[in-house]
């Protein structure tokens, strides 16, 4: 078992690629891929019963997903007792300013546009240690 | 003087001081009738005299002549006075006839009597006697004219009036309660469609002129007329004309004396206001009409803004997201490839990067664009000078080499949404500022004038100017008419594309004139009063609820 893990929740198999690379050449942390809400529903739920939940560092979370999509998902996680406190960034390409006020509500880190890069997802780690 | 009774204000003169009426004096003696005639002159300055000496001179006299009174002598030769006088009576019955006769002209006199000469007088001639006669013939003959004069005036007026009602179709009438009758002016008659005086008006005929659904409407206004409760009011009311025409009156009634109940009298107008009536009716048809196909084409726009909504969503969107993918795939080549990758892979994995950049500024064109038309308006004053003096303090703290005389005409003041009209105006003073760059001494002037009743605002430059032949194409989003490199260029070829929205929301129009060398002009109108919001995406409900 992976010491910790980054949550991508991504559809678009390019995007999960891309994200997938940056992340790689950051962090050492195993990435899981959730592609659309209810699978990343599904997967917080079951890390929540067996505690593993604890070693997600972070999620990056598309707003535009398929069945329940991004806002739901976080508000879900904002909810949830032991998922609450979950650090979640959002990655969109979707400049909706309503979508992002709604999100800083909700306490995301941070409100990244695609394509991530190296610098962006580095600045976000360090804004996270200060928090 | 207390003694003298209390006259009206028509006062009737003293006899001897009417003038314009003539006598004649028909006397067959020379001497008398001279001595006669400057009697009467002394007496009666004003009177006219004319004399003739026998009865046939005397009828000829009054053919030409026409004198009011005559006095003759009976016993004449050629003609007496008795044939004078009857042929004279038979032209105008009316004059007024003094015989002068002696006792032994008795026989004759009865004859006069006959012919209608009262009056007389006994020669040998007592001159008392004779002005007393005349005095009071003369006083006849003023109260004949002066009844005649009224009677004129009266017949006149009467004309007057019934031209009056028969030129603006308004007829009276007047309803005397205690016995029901009526009188009706020629006019009523006429708009009833029936012949003046045709029928006996009374207060059952007058309800019937009426529609039927329209006489409770009537006798209610009568009777409210008659308890003195009218208060001015009126009623619009169709009487329905024997050969079937209907026409629309305005029928109004009032108590004639404070006498209320049975001895009142209701007077009351009745006016034909069918054409009138008919144009309201279609001016309120066309208007209808009118708001129908406002509803009808704004709902069509509010169609089009809706689509182009779900448009614009879509490129902002779905468009963005591949676009996206396709940058992080050139950084990624751009990375991957190296700093000495295989030929131009470099180059070109960064000019790739550098067109997906380019996809999105013009996304974002497009998105800024759309939302000047999809924007809800918030309406208020806004000192236009202000925000020119604002934005060029803003261009010259970024552009501090630059040395540019910036002209501001102060206190324009416009109604319109400050936030864009900012924006449109920032743009203009950008383009302005841009194209002056290379102008020695650079000048930029904000005004306005008056054109054909209209507000003109302008911004004149004494930059690079412009080919009019491009006029058009100015405004259009993404063009440039100069050559790429010859100015700075920064913006998204937008600006003016931006400014010509704006305007429009405000219900202006914007255009440019320029000449290549010497400068450019923009200028603009906006609508004195825009609106508030937007009605293409508020809904109807708004527009409905003005109807």
């Amino acid at each position: 078992m992976a010491e910790s893990y980054i949550l991508l929740v991504e559809d678009n198999p390019d995007d999960a690629f891309l994200a997938s690379r940056i992340i790689r050449k950051v962090c050492p942390d195993e990435i899981l891929v959730a592609r659309d809400g209810e699978e990343a529903t599904e997967l917080l739920q079951r890390m929540a019963r067996d505690g593993s939940y604890h070693r997600i560092r972070f999620m990056l979370l598309d707003l535009k997903l398929p069945k329940i999509n991004g806002l739901d998902l976080l508000l879900w996680i904002r909810k949830n007792d032991q998922l609450q406190k979950l650090d979640v960034a959002i990655l969109t390409s979707s400049d909706n300013e309503m979508d992002q006020e709604r999100c800083f509500e909700l306490e995301v880190l941070d409100y990244l546009y695609k394509p991530m890069t190296a610098d962006m997802l580095q600045r976000l780690l360090r804004h996270r240690e200060e928090g | 003087m207390p003694d003298e009774p209390a006259r009206g204000s028509e006062e009737i003169p003293l006899p001897r001081e009417v003038g314009g009426i003539a006598l004649l004096y028909v006397e067959d003696e020379a001497d008398a009738r001279v001595m006669v005639a400057k009697m009467l002159s002394m007496n009666y300055p004003h009177l006219t005299i004319y004399h003739a000496d026998n009865g046939a001179t005397g009828l000829e006299l009054y053919r030409q002549r026409r004198p009011d009174i005559v006095m003759t002598d009976i016993n004449m030769p050629v003609m007496d006075g008795i044939r004078m006088s009857r042929e004279i009576k038979s032209l105008n019955p009316e004059v007024h006839i003094i015989a002068v006769t002696a006792h032994s002209d008795t026989s004759y006199l009865l004859n006069a009597i006959e012919i209608g000469v009262h009056n007389y007088v006994l020669k040998p001639l007592n001159y008392q006697e004779l002005f007393g006669v005349i005095d009071k013939v003369l006083e006849q003959v003023a109260l004949k004219r002066l009844v005649g004069e009224q009677n004129q005036r009266i017949l006149e007026s009467e004309k007057q009036l019934a031209g009056s009602q028969r030129i603006a179709h308004l007829g009276s009438w007047e309803w005397h309660v205690d016995c029901g009758t009526m009188k009706w002016s020629d006019e009523l008659y006429r708009i009833c469609g029936l012949e003046p005086g045709s029928l006996t008006p009374d207060y059952q005929r007058f309800l019937e002129l009426f529609a039927v659904e329209d006489r409770p409407v009537i006798e209610r206004l009568m009777h409210d007329a008659l308890k003195g409760e009218a208060e001015e009011d009126h009623r619009f009311c169709r009487v329905l004309r024997p050969d079937g025409s209907r026409r629309i009156v305005r029928v109004e009634a009032d108590l004639l004396t404070e006498e209320r109940g049975l001895k009142a009298t209701v007077i009351g107008t009745c006016h034909d206001v069918t054409e009138l009536k008919e144009a309201e009716e279609q001016v309120r048809l066309l208007t209808e009409d009118l708001e129908r196909r406002v509803i009808q084409r704004t709902s069509l726009l509010q169609a089009t803004v809706s689509e182009l909504e779900s448009f614009s969503y879509f490129v902002s969107h779905d468009l963005r997201a591949p676009v996206a993918r396709l940058e992080g795939y050139c950084k990624a080549l751009l990375e991957d490839c190296g700093d000495e990758g295989q030929g131009n892979c470099r180059q070109y994995a960064e000019r790739a990067e550098h067109v997906a950049q380019q996809i999105k500024q013009i996304i974002d064109a497009f998105n800024s664009l759309t939302h000047y038309a999809r924007c809800a308006l918030a309406i208020g004053e806004t000192n236009l000078s202000a925000v020119v003096r604002e934005v060029a303090q803003e261009l010259q703290q970024d552009d501090l080499q630059r040395r540019v005389e910036v002209l501001v005409a102060p206190g324009i003041r416009v109604r319109g949404d400050a936030e864009l009209l900012r924006t449109a105006v920032s743009e203009l003073l950008k383009n302005a500022w841009k194209f002056t760059s290379k102008t020695e001494y650079a000048r930029i002037e904000f005004g306005r004038r008056e054109q054909e009743g209209v507000s003109v605002y302008f911004v004149k430059d004494n930059g690079a100017g412009f080919n009019m032949k491009y006029a058009d194409k100015l405004f259009k989003p993404f063009q440039t008419i100069h050559t790429p490199g010859e100015f700075d260029w920064n913006g998204t070829g937008i600006g003016l594309a931006k400014v010509h929205s704006i305007i429009l929301r405000h219900g202006g129009r914007v255009w440019a004139e320029g000449e290549v060398g010497y400068g450019a002009t923009f200028s603009f109108t906006l609508e004195p009063n825009p609106e508030t919001g937007n009605y293409l995406t508020e809904g109807l409900s708004s527009l409905e609820q003005r109807g």
